[in-house]
């Protein structure tokens, strides 16, 4: 069973890499929300994982799963919403434009 | 090698593989719809291991969000079949060292570190329904309903913000 544990929390550990090379390397709004997406995708094989097979008889693993996955719905209202009215003010949603937001 | 070991090697390396393919592929359409997979793969990860609620929560979710994230796609991309080959990254570099130094240091903490014994029993789908249920309404109610409302606050946020007047047309 712990090479089952190793499996997933090594697909994590993947999924992340991979989801941080997405957000940091894309010039495209969307695109980063998608590496970010990922990244929380490989936070929820995590828990899932950990929930399985360390502590199958703890609900609270399981809720955190769905506070997870609030967080990416909240992560893709709010890049959706920034990505709209960018592009309804500039009509780009390219960050390579948008060095302004700096500050 | 288990059955269990073998369904979650072969839907982890699509879920991976998928990864990789969104930003690989210059069609912003085929991004959204590898991602697709890859969250779906992920989805199936979950019923291999007997999370059957929130494996099929999870592919019903993401099949309704990566639809949208599609039509997004299309709407705001100049090229959003690929047709052009556009180069759409930046700071590629230190994009690659950074993901490939937290990988390693999530492989490092994953093979290295000792996870002690392993449950081997978990209960039944209908128990752990009841359990979450139980879980939600009772010591995490606070959590959950927070979270709630910070859909429901981002949704207004969200769609204040893109239905705002623009400059000129307030003029």
């Amino acid at each position: 069973m712990i090479f089952e544990l190793m499996i997933a929390l090594t697909v994590g550990a993947l999924m992340f890499g991979t989801g941080l090379y997405g957000a940091l390397s894309q010039t495209n709004l969307v695109m980063i929300i998608m590496g970010v997406e990922l990244i929380l995708a490989a936070a929820l094989v995590n828990v899932v994982a950990f929930w399985r097979y360390l502590h199958p008889d703890e609900p609270a693993a399981q809720m955190f799963v769905l506070i997870i996955m609030a967080v990416m719905a909240v992560e893709m209202t709010a890049g959706f919403g920034i990505a709209i009215a960018r592009f309804r003010s500039r009509g780009s949603v390219e960050m390579e434009e948008a060095r302004g937001l700096k500050g | 090698m288990t059955p269990q070991l073998i369904f979650l090697a072969f839907f982890g390396g699509a879920a991976v593989w998928f990864g990789i393919v969104v930003f690989r592929t210059h069609s912003m359409v085929r991004s959204a719809l590898a991602l697709l997979f890859s969250q779906t793969a992920v989805g199936l990860m979950f019923l291999v291991m007997q999370a059957e609620f929130l494996g099929v929560l999870q592919i019903m979710m993401m099949a309704t969000e990566m639809s949208v994230m599609a039509i997004f796609m299309v709407m705001f991309m100049m090229d959003p079949g690929g047709m052009g080959a556009m180069e759409m990254t930046h700071q590629k570099r230190l994009s690659l060292w950074s993901g490939g130094i937290g990988l390693i240091a999530a492989l490092a903490v994953i093979w290295l570190g000792n996870w002690g014994s392993v449950a081997t029993e978990i209960p039944d789908a209908a128990q752990q329904v009841a359990d979450l249920g139980r879980e939600l309404l009772g010591r995490s109610m606070l959590i959950f309903e927070s979270a709630g409302l910070t859909i429901l606050t981002a949704m207004v946020a969200a769609t204040m913000v893109a239905i705002a007047p623009m400059k000129e047309k307030s003029k």
